[in-house]
This record gives structure tokens, C-alpha cells and sequence, in this order.
């Protein structure tokens, strides 16, 4: 019998929504077989079975918030038999002796290892009954009090730190000693996480400075050199081995400037109408449209490579994942099956997932599966960025800021509204040509509206 | 301005002063809150005037009328002993008054306002105190509710003042009875029954429907044992009794331990958004916060325990929390005693708890009858038993019953939050002659290498 608790999945995260349970009690599961999806503030995590076994029970219900430590699931490990142990989530030891009421009376609390979340008050309200007594076999972690304490104070779980005291006991120097890191047994896997695919743009060379006479530093300045230590830990963790993991992607990014001067046109006559339909119509459904169909006529775009199997994954459905800043951080919600919506269809539900995203209520199912993504840094004033490829992606799409600049028109210089377009793909799958390809036939979408017009349905 | 028109700004109220509401109350002081505690009856709640420190006074004092009296095989032959018991209550009340006192000046010399009157929540940020003189109300930050329970009257068996008393008043009487009857079978009942008896007072217990011994919470050894020693006080225990009223209806007086009712029905607890259990008790998560995150319960009112130890513990967490230290009730080792003849306590699990835990056991016992110190204390009374973990060795539970077993049991519940191994006990040079002696030996027993006793091959 295996109790399963919430892991720290670190970054200061103590506590985390149960979204789903993708098994059911009795339900047999592999090891690091998905069983549970949480959210926790920062990102929708998937937890894999430790063990291979049968599902016993299941303790943390949908919708409750559970804190690390908390028993979540109990398993059963293969081959062992189910009566061996009653699964047992408040030790029989209460110390209330006092609490052996007479029939009458309604019997002393069970503890009850959760309660729903009351929906008055957020994530506050966590209301794991304490847990009192020594912990069932194969849970109990040995260490002094001190120690535990001082865990506490440094939001480590003991659980995973290795003891070297008798019988594995947990000492002081252990837990000092001890760093976190990815852990043997579940590792959770983020993905609503995905890193901000995007670098930030070349520094502008400036210009030197005329010469000017050496002035000695100021006498003020501080001759100390301060580095705070950080734990690189949770979500910052996982960006960076997402990033890391990307970066082994060969990369190549294109980049054109496109006149979408008819675009703004068009964009500022509908935004009226969908303004009527309570709809906000940005430049971005109008991006995820001609991405769609660029898409279509350029299938590898819209692919994964499998090296371990050696096999081009073309996809032939086009969801489209959008970064999306949020107060907490980066979500990206997907735009499934693009290609079947509407313009307007497609800003509804960029609205409706942006709103779900900034109160952090975006179900795990939107937030994953993409094929495809765009980065919109011109909206916060980037010009132009080399976004990085989220795996297993072959292609990310990043889009400045729209700015009328002097062009050359029909040997005329006149103000154009020109939108700054990067394409980053992967190179061991789409050569440069076919780069070059792709982006001229975003050009033409989105330099003429029309075009779009007639890919109407 | 009328008293109780505004609200008067505090970081802190604690609502109740016993042994709970007190501690918060300093503790919180201690961490920089400013506090105000609000006690309806008397500084030192329940513990301090009706339950622990009264009756654990007047049972030392029967234990010293009886012990006296059962001297004669020591040579001590004691003739015309008469009890007088308003001077022992008086004795009594003298105890109670040097540590009420006590009490109170720490809680002054902390810092912290005393308010006299009964509290409730008129909002979720503030309280409102009926006092002897008016009205105040107080807006808080935090608050503790600390407000304890009631004894549980048995349903068609209410208490009357008079023949029908909880253990509390039963304690407090001032002249003695014919003969008792308890109904219950927790340590209170065990309790109660070895007062009266150690007085000399005939004492029948009925222990509940189902109920087949004395202190059923403890190892089944125990209520065996302590079954025939509280006989030769003169006290009868009848088991399983399906009708303790109708088997209670001739005797003179009637003790009644049925549990505890929390005391929250006037709080409005809905106005501040505190939730109860199904069991009526306050809902409360592992730092002592309840369903409004602002508000902290501790002790009775959570219905985890009614043991002033762990309200104590609790109360010290939810100030930390408050303070905004890390701060965790999750203690591994509480130990629970029953002040009877001799007195029995026990911390951890006992064997079959062990066992229906998933723990694979060793476990030792050594008998007092063995020890030098027991036979001049008791005659030898007892044992020491003691659970452990087979191939670690990790120590899981201490029983014991005997003189001192009270006090004793501290190194127990030392030794199993310090997750120590029977090697460690066994190594420890424990006092000769002495009563932990025994608790060396079991440790030694359960290894195979004990002294004091033939073991068992």
C-alpha cells in the first residue's frame, strides 16, 4: 500500500488544485503512467503513478486544494495483496482517550484528509485535518523535531532528502547539505509552462561617444561585489530545462517586414462590428488565420520530428498556441482546430481563454496539444526577436509591434503601416527555402486582406 | 461616544484563556502581536479550574490517604485517618489560585490586555464583547477562537448538579458520597473511578455498549491489568452495558464522561465565515487556520483532542502562523496517560496499531514486578512494553503501566519524535535503581538481550 502525496514541485508552490483524475479506483496503472493532472498557481502539472499497481483509492477529490504532503492517492503495489494493509489516512493514534464516545453521541471527527475548498475564499483555505501520529509504513520520515522543523522554515520536503543517520534517520547536516533537485520518483511535468519562446532582441549598437576627459569613479560607489544565492527551483527549473531541451533544436529564424497597411483597414472597420458582439478583435486572430493556411500549404510546418523512430509526425489538424502574459507569469492557451473558425470565432476564443488565463482558470485540456505557436512581443513594444521552438513543435511565429514607417512604394517613399514577422523552425526538418517560402505566403495573406477573405467558411 | 461604538484596532484576539487562548495569546505577544484575550469566566480556561489541575491535586491527594492506609507491610501502621474535604478542596483551590495568578502575570507582563466578558463575531475582521462592564468591540487582523467545550451530557441521562455530574464537578464536591457509579471508559472515568476509590468509596464503572475494558484506546494489556488492580480499590467495572441509565438509577452519584461538546454556538461562526465538521467541531488545516484565514482555531473547539498538552502545541502554531513563521501541528509523538493506580501512559503505536499500519514488528516487555525501584514504589506493578520496526529497529510505541508511567512516558515520546532505534534505548545508561530502567530493558527485550529477565527463546 503506497500512499501518494502531493510533491513539492518547489518555487515557494505549497498548494495545488486537483483538476483531473485521468484513472479511476481500481484501475490498474504503469509506472510513470499519467494519473493526475494539478494546478498549482503557476503552471497545470501532470503527476505519473510511482509505481506500477492498482489504484486503491483515490483521497484528493476534483476541485479540492491539496498541500505538499498531502496523501493524494493510494496505491497498491503489484503483487501485493489488498488486505495486507487497510489503507489508513489518519493513523489509528489520536491520543484523545477521552474520545471513545457512548453510542449516542455523534462519533468524535474523523478526520477527514480533505475538505472541499469553500468557494468564498481562494486557495487559503486549505483545510488539511493536521496529521497526528506516527505515519503509516513506508511514510514515516525519521528525523529529530528540529530538524523538521527547520524543513519547514526552508520549504523542503524531507521526504525527499537523503539521511545518513541510523536506520536513514534525517540529520541537521543532511538537510543543510541538501539541494534541491529533480527528484527519483515523480517528476512532475509542466504544461501550461511552456518557457516565454522568445529572446529578447539584439542590444542596439551605440554609438561612441566623443572623447572626453578621463574623470576619476566616483568616490561613493561601493567596491563590494553582492551575489545573492538563489535556489534555481520549480517552474524556473523546468523553463530552463524546457529551454535547455529546446536549444537542442537547430534553429533558424527568418524575418520580413510586411505592409499591412489594408490589414489595419480592414482590423479598424470590423473591430466596430465585433465591438457590437462584445468581442475585442485584435491583430492576432488575423495572424492565426493566415499562420492556418500558410500551415496547410506548407504541411512540415505543422509536423513533429521523431528521431528515436525515425518518422516525420505530420499533423493535419492546427492548433495554435498563443503566449499569453499573465500577472503570474507565461500560459498558453491553444486555439483548436484554427482552421475551422473565423476570424471572429477565433478573437471570441482568444477572448474567452485570455480571460480564463488571467484568473488562472484555464483547464489543462487548453493548454496543451499545440502544433504551432505564435509570440506576440510587439505587445509590449518589441520590434523584432528570434523565438525559440517549443518542442515538438517544428515552427514558432513572433510578431512585433506595428509601426508606420517611410517605404518605398512604386518609387515613392510613403507612410506604410509595416508589421516586423519572425519564423523560427527547425532546421534538421525544413530547409531555408521552404523558410523563405512560408513567410512570402504569410506575406501575401496578410499584406492582402482579401486573400483571408476568401478563405472564409 | 458610547462604550462599544467603535472598534477598537488589534493585531491579536484570542477568544478564551484556558490553556489553548492563553498560550496563543503569549506566544503571539511574543512575536511582536499586539493581543487582546477575552475570557467569559477565568483566566486558565477549563484546565486550570476545573479539570487537570484540580483533579490530578485531589487524586495525589487520595493517592496519599490510600497509599497511608496500605502501609502496613512497610511497618507504617496508620490508625483513626479521617478526611476532611473541604480542606483538601481548599488545598485544592490554593494550587489552582498560585497558577491562575501565575498565569495572569504573564499574561500582563507580555503584554497582553485581559477582557473580561463573552465574545462573538459581529464580521469577519471583528468581535464584539459582552462584559460585566458593557459592551466593547474590536477589529482584529487575526484572531484564535480558543473558547474549549462543555462535557457531553449522556442523552436520557442529563446533568442535574446534583446526582447526575461530569467529572469536573464530581471533583469539586465538597462532602463525599455513599457510593458512585462512572459511566464512560476513558481515562476520566478510569479516573474519577481511582479517586473515590482511593477514598474509600465503593465505585462501580459501566463501560458503554461494545465496550469491553477500561481505557479501550490503550494496548489491550493495559485494561486487563488496570481491571484488577483498581479492583482492590474497590472498584467494580462492568462491561458492554447496554442501559447504563437503568444500571445507574440506585446509585447515589452518577459521574458521566461521554466526551466533549465544542463551545462555538454563540460565536456566530457563519458571520465569519468559520466553517464546522460534520462532528460540530471547527475545521481547522495543519497550522491551526480555519476555513477564514484570518481566523485560527486551537484546543477543544477543533475536536482533534481534548488533551491541554496538544491545545498548547496548537496554540503555539497558530501564533507562529500568525507571526508569519513556519509553523506545523503534525506532532508524531503524543503521549496520553491516565493519572489511575498505578498510572498508565502510552506514545506511539502499539503492536496491532503497528501492524494494521504496514509496519512489520519486534516488540519487548519487561515487567515492574522485576524492578528494584517498582517493588518499593507499588510492589512491582505493571510493565513496560515497547513496539518497533523488525529490521530497523526504529522504535514505534511505549506502553507502560506503573508508578510514575505519567512522567516517565516523556522519554518515550522524546524518543520516537526523535525517530531512535531500540539501540539507542538499550545504549542509554538508565538510572539504577529506577523506574526507566524498565523502559531500557523492554528496548532490550525486543532486542534479545535483556538482563533483568529470562528471555524468552
Amino acid at each position: 500500500m503506497v500512499e501518494f502525496k502531493l510533491p513539492d514541485v518547489g518555487e515557494g508552490i505549497f498548494e495545488a488544485e486537483i483538476l483531473e483524475w485521468l484513472v479511476k479506483e481500481g484501475d490498474t496503472v504503469e509506472m510513470d503512467q499519467t494519473i493526475l493532472e494539478i494546478q498549482t498557481d503557476k503552471a497545470v502539472v501532470e503527476i505519473p503513478s510511482p509505481i506500477t499497481g492498482t489504484i486503491q483509492r483515490i483521497v484528493a477529490q476534483p476541485g479540492v486544494m491539496a498541500n505538499v504532503g498531502d496523501v493524494l492517492v493510494v496505491i497498491l503495489p503489484k503483487g501485493e495483496s489488498a488486505t495486507a494493509a487497510p489503507p489508513a489516512p489518519s493513523p489509528p493514534l489520536v491520543a484523545t482517550p477521552s474520545t471513545t464516545p457512548l453510542p449516542d453521541r455523534p462519533s468524535a471527527p474523523a478526520t477527514p484528509a480533505f475538505k472541499q475548498q469553500p468557494p468564498s475564499n481562494g486557495k487559503s483555505a486549505k483545510l488539511m485535518s493536521p496529521q497526528v501520529g506516527i505515519a503509516s509504513a513506508g511514510n514515516r520520515i525519521l528525523a529529530a523535531p528540529a530538524v523538521r522543523k527547520l524543513a519547514l522554515e526552508m520549504n523542503i520536503d524531507l521526504a525527499q532528502v537523503p539521511g545518513t543517520g541510523p536506520a536513514g534517520r534525517v540529520l541537521l547536516s543532511d538537510l543543510k547539505n541538501y539541494t534541491p533537485q529533480a527528484t527519483p520518483v515523480p517528476q512532475p511535468t509542466p504544461l501550461a509552462s511552456a518557457p516565454p519562446p522568445v529572446a529578447p532582441p539584439p542590444a542596439p549598437v551605440v554609438p561612441t561617444a566623443p572623447q572626453k576627459p578621463i574623470l576619476p569613479p566616483p568616490a561613493h560607489i561601493s567596491t563590494e561585489e553582492i551575489v545573492d544565492e538563489e535556489p534555481l527551483r520549480g517552474l524556473r527549473r523546468r523553463i530552463a530545462e524546457r529551454m535547455e531541451e529546446a536549444w537542442r533544436v537547430p534553429h533558424v529564424t527568418t524575418f520580413r517586414e510586411i505592409d499591412v497597411n489594408d490589414l489595419v483597414k480592414v482590423r479598424k472597420s470590423l473591430k466596430v462590428e465585433a465591438e457590437q458582439r462584445n468581442i475585442s478583435l485584435t491583430f492576432m486572430p488575423f495572424f492565426i488565420k493566415a499562420a492556418t493556411l500558410a500551415l496547410r500549404d506548407f504541411p512540415y510546418f505543422n509536423a513533429s520530428l521523431d528521431m528515436e523512430n525515425q518518422k516525420i509526425l505530420v499533423r493535419k489538424y492546427y492548433h495554435i498556441g498563443i503566449a499569453t502574459a499573465i500577472a503570474d507569469g507565461l500560459v498558453v492557451p491553444v486555439i483548436k482546430h484554427a482552421n475551422q473558425l473565423s476570424i471572429l470565432e477565433i478573437a471570441a476564443e482568444l477572448t474567452r481563454l485570455r480571460t480564463l488565463a488571467e484568473s488562472r482558470r484555464l483547464a489543462a485540456d487548453e493548454m496543451r496539444g499545440s502544433t504551432f505557436s505564435i509570440t506576440n512581443y510587439g505587445s509590449y513594444n518589441g520590434y523584432m526577436g528570434t523565438p525559440i521552438i517549443n518542442p515538438p513543435e517544428v515552427a514558432i511565429m513572433g510578431v512585433g509591434r506595428i509601426q508606420d514607417k517611410p517605404v518605398v512604394v512604386n518609387g515613392q517613399i510613403e507612410i506604410r503601416a509595416m508589421l516586423p514577422v519572425s519564423l523560427s523552425f527547425d532546421h534538421r526538418l525544413v530547409d531555408g527555402a521552404a523558410g523563405e517560402q512560408f513567410m512570402e505566403r504569410l506575406k501575401a495573406l496578410l499584406g492582402n486582406p482579401n486573400l483571408l477573405l476568401m478563405e472564409l467558411r | 461616544m458610547v462604550v462599544g461604538d467603535l472598534a477598537v484596532a488589534v493585531d491579536v484576539v484570542v477568544l478564551g484563556a484556558g490553556p489553548g487562548g492563553y498560550v496563543a495569546a503569549i506566544r503571539a505577544a511574543q512575536l511582536g502581536k499586539d493581543v487582546v484575550i477575552v475570557e467569559p469566566k477565568y483566566i486558565g480556561g477549563v484546565c486550570l479550574n476545573e479539570g487537570c489541575i484540580p483533579s490530578k491535586s485531589l487524586l495525589t491527594a487520595a493517592d496519599r490517604v490510600w497509599r497511608v492506609q496500605n502501609s502496613a507491610e512497610m511497618g507504617i501502621i496508620a490508625k483513626d485517618i479521617s478526611i476532611d474535604l473541604p480542606t483538601m478542596q481548599s488545598w485544592t483551590d490554593g494550587v489552582v489560585g498560585k497558577l491562575v495568578k501565575g498565569v495572569k502575570q504573564l499574561l500582563k507582563g507580555n503584554g497582553v490586555e485581559i477582557v473580561s466578558g463573552a465574545g462573538w463575531f459581529m464580521a469577519e475582521n471583528e468581535v464584539r464583547i459582552e462584559g460585566e462592564y458593557g459592551a466593547k468591540r474590536y477589529a482584529f487582523e487575526q484572531c484564535v477562537i480558543a473558547t474549549g467545550g462543555t462535557p457531553a451530557p449522556l442523552p436520557n441521562l442529563p446533568f442535574d448538579g446534583k446526582r447526575v455530574l461530569s467529572a469536573r464537578e464530581a471533583y469539586r464536591l465538597q462532602s463525599l458520597p455513599t457510593d458512585v457509579t462512572v459511566i464512560g471508559s476513558d481515562y476520566i472515568s478510569a479516573e474519577v473511578a481511582t479517586f473515590f476509590g482511593k477514598l474509600g468509596i465503593p465505585v462501580t464503572i459501566l463501560l458503554p455498549a461494545g465496550v469491553k475494558t477500561i481505557l479501550p484506546n490503550f494496548d489491550a494489556g493495559v485494561g486487563r491489568h488496570l481491571k484488577s488492580q483498581l479492583k482492590k480499590l474497590g472498584v467494580t467495572i462492568k462491561a458492554n452495558v447496554d442501559d447504563p441509565v437503568q444500571k445507574s438509577a440506585k446509585a447515589s452519584l452518577v459521574v458521566i464522561s461521554n466526551g466533549i461538546v465544542p463551545r462555538t454556538a454563540d460565536l456566530h461562526l457563519h458571520t465569519a465565515k468559520v466553517q464546522l465538521n460534520d462532528a460540530g467541531f471547527i475545521e481547522v488545516d495543519d497550522r491551526m487556520r480555519s476555513s477564514n484565514p484570518n481566523i485560527f482555531a486551537v484546543g477543544d473547539v477543533t475536536g482533534i483532542s481534548n488533551m491541554a498538552a496538544q491545545a498548547m502545541k496548537q496554540a503555539k502554531v497558530a501564533a507562529e502562523t500568525m507571526a508569519g513563521n513556519a509553523a506545523q501541528y503534525a506532532p508524531q509523538a503524543v503521549p496520553k496517560v491516565a493519572w489511575t493506580e498505578p498510572e498508565v501512559a502510552s506514545v506511539g503505536l502499539t503492536a496491532k496499531e503497528a501492524e494494521s499500519a504496514g509496519y512489520v514488528v519486534t516488540h519487548g516487555q519487561f515487567p515492574m514486578g522485576a524492578n528494584g525501584r517498582a517493588l518499593m514504589l507499588n510492589g512491582g506493578v505493571g510493565f513496560v512494553s515497547t513496539v518497533a520496526e523488525k529490521d530497523s529497529g526504529v522504535l514505534l510505541g511505549v506502553t507502560m503501566l506503573g508508578a510514575g508511567a505519567a512522567d516517565l512516558i516523556a522519554e518515550a515520546a522524546l524518543a520516537l519524535e526523535m525517530g531512535v532505534t531500540l539501540t539507542d534505548l538499550a545504549e542509554t545508561i538508565h538510572v539504577h535503581p529506577g523506574m526507566s530502567e524498565p523502559v531500557q530493558e523492554s528496548a532490550e527485550d525486543a532486542l534479545g538481550s535483556v538482563i533483568h529477565i529470562l528471555h524468552k527463546k
